[in-house]
């Protein structure tokens, strides 16, 4: 299946937004929308990702319609930015591939009492420190282990499990989505082969598009939020972009095996093999879920462990407690997962299951699951952009409860295929110009770099614009990289 | 013979071989050289076999590829040589390599998965071709 580009319907909605007709193809249930504007739409049309949208309406249950975010770009079955709602009661199916195989991929947030002027003197220093002491890469073991009862309990308690071990704090739990722990996680459901490769594997931050970046507040769009946040101007924060790395390919990979024959069983047409699903109630269905949800506890642990190791690093290299550099967490995110929620679809309350492929939740003030200190402002929303341009911190909005299942976009999205971006990156050294930018990046793989230079993701402030117009969330404050690690 | 192809943010895997069996091996050397830069430094120090019950040919490829990725993630195994045989009964493979050792062996990607989109393996008059797209 080659690069090929969309020639399907796309109608204007409004400044924002595009409709594919579930006309388009017999079997779509309701209509595609993709939030957009036109400088984006073009991009758009360049592969398959609208037909993936158009691909995913045909999915059993499905409410309202098959939705994606400004960042979409082709995924495998669903398209990467999708978002799609299903009802256990209309016969709503769930689907691994509306998660993804990076189960609970997220991004988190710490601030720090430093500024730039602290921090600019060592940051070649702290960016290789913080290289030397962090696993980043291909086949990495990382220096903590979990195995028998231990990824057991991990599974099952997500970040309270480190809470008990002495790896996190009250405050760090408080601060995470789901408290970092879903309900109804099962270890039993998940394989030994996803808990072996998980075993050495909590607490790295992997490859692709995974990164720990040093960052600064470059620019502040909502003085009230960002001051609730803590954020200031100028201020030292380390954004963590991660998953659940081996433990979660392997879960939603059991999932897809097992699910194999399920759409013939259950009587299910699919357009493309890789949206595989079950009825959210059958055998499959409630093996997959208790498993994600293990996955995605396991996801947030990663994530804790990487800023655990991250305050150490600081803590050595500025000879202070991280403490006293008041490195706390600011917000945790997901943006790979399928959660059940409560959501007004045509005048009635219904519990569907929204499933995110690569988007963030962005529940608006007052929303019961956002921690008391941003009940007013809005569900902080974290959106990692590319290593050399920002990343934005935003808070949901109304609008997204109206439009798109309290969800918003999730990154900057790629503009380049990895092979366009390697060719292009010939003759070039991407750390040096990154340098000449202000921005200090390690890397294990050369070409790894070369396929995430900047250039080959969208801008994120064209993505930003677009959930930030729409409605679905407001801009708070924009971060610059100073410092990145990958994989 | 194969090659990669373009993915937006994945990666596409194309092969061409004379037989199934060819096909197969060709496709774990693919596959491989995604995940280090020079397939040339993985010595055959230990050999990992591999069985699987019949199926589709392109459900065997699949399985194929993601036992070799399971060794590499949870063991650090890479691969140089491989060999499959396919009969009535399925395929018993087997792949020989060593423990990662970074001083060695550049790394390239992660392969997070090996995944069914686009998933396609089919004779044609007078070759096998087989398309994979990995998640990256």
């Amino acid at each position: 299946m080659p690069k090929e580009t969309y020639h399907g319907p796309l109608e204007q909605v409004d400044a924002c937004c595009y409709r594919i007709p579930k006309s388009y193809k017999p079997g779509m249930r309701v209509d595609g929308l993709i939030f957009a504007n036109e400088k984006l739409i073009d991009a758009v049309k360049k592969d398959q990702a609208a037909e993936q949208v158009a691909n995913v309406a045909f999915l059993p249950g499905i409410q309202h319609a098959s939705l994606a975010m400004p960042d979409i770009h082709w995924g495998y079955g669903f398209c990467i930015g999708g978002v799609c709602a299903t009802d256990p009661d209309e016969g709503g199916v769930i689907s691994p591939g509306g998660v993804g195989y990076d189960i609970n991929c997220g991004v988190r947030l710490m601030r720090s009492n430093l500024y730039y002027r602290d921090v600019k003197p060592h940051i070649r220093d702290l960016v290789e420190s913080l290289f030397r002491n962090i696993p980043t890469g291909v086949g990495k073991s990382g220096r903590y282990e979990f195995r028998g009862k231990e990824i057991h309990q991990l599974l099952a308690d997500g970040s309270r499990y480190l809470l008990s071990r002495g790896l996190a704090e009250q405050r760090d739990i408080d601060y995470t989505e789901a408290h970092g722990k879903l309900d109804g996680a099962d270890p039993d459901q998940v394989s030994d082969h996803a808990k072996n490769r998980g075993a050495e594997q909590c607490g790295t931050l992997g490859s692709g598009n995974h990164f720990l970046e040093v960052q600064i507040v470059d620019a502040i769009f909502d003085a009230d939020a960002a001051a609730v946040m803590g954020l200031e101007k100028d201020m030292v924060c380390v954004m963590i972009h991660s998953g659940s790395r081996g433990l979660g390919y392997q879960v939603c990979d059991d999932a897809l095996h097992m699910l194999r024959k399920a759409p013939e069983k259950y009587g299910i047409e699919l357009p493309d093999r890789q949206l595989a699903c079950a009825p959210i109630n059958s055998p499959e269905g409630v093996k997959y879920i208790a498993a994600m949800r293990a996955a995605a506890n396991f996801a947030w642990c990663n994530r804790q462990l990487l800023m655990q190791q991250a305050r150490e690093v600081f803590a050595d290299m500025f000879g202070r407690k991280w403490q006293e550099m008041q490195m706390n967490l600011v917000y945790d995110v997901c943006h790979n997962i399928a959660k059940f929620e409560e959501h007004a679809i045509g005048g009635k309350t219904k519990k569907v299951w929204v499933h995110r492929k690569g988007a963030t939740r962005a529940f608006p003030p007052e929303h019961p699951e956002i921690p008391p200190l941003y009940r007013k402002i809005g569900q902080p929303v974290i959106i990692p952009g590319d290593m050399g341009r920002a990343s934005w911190v935003l808070v949901g909005q109304p609008g997204s409860m109206e439009k798109t299942f309290g969800t918003t976009c999730h990154g900057a999205g790629r503009a380049m295929s990895r092979t366009a971006a390697l060719k292009d990156a010939i003759g070039r050294r991407i750390d040096k110009e990154l340098e000449a930018r202000g921005v200090i990046a390690r890397a294990q793989s050369r070409k790894g770099l070369a396929e995430e230079q900047p250039k080959a993701y969208k801008n994120v402030d064209d993505v930003v614009e677009v959930v930030h117009n729409a409605g679905l969330s407001r801009k708070v404050a924009r971060m610059r990289p100073i410092g990145v690690i990958k994989g | 013979m194969h090659e990669t192809f373009e993915h937006t943010a994945d990666l596409g895997l194309r092969i061409r071989a004379g037989d199934l069996e060819a096909l197969f091996v060709e496709a774990a050397q693919c596959l491989f050289e995604a995940i280090v830069e020079d397939l040339s430094t993985v010595q055959p120090l230990r050999r990992v076999d591999i069985v699987l019950a019949k199926d589709e040919p392109d459900y065997l490829l699949f399985d194929w590829l993601k036992e070799l990725l399971y060794h590499f993630d949870s063991e650090h195994l890479l691969f140089g040589r491989f060999e499959a045989h396919v009969t009535e009964q399925g395929l018993t493979g087997s792949a020989w390599g060593e423990v990662l050792d970074r001083s060695r062996h550049n790394l390239e990607h992660e392969v997070k998965a090996i995944t069914y989109h686009g998933l396609k393996v089919e004779k044609t008059e007078n070759e096998w071709l087989a398309e994979v797209i990995v998640d990256i």
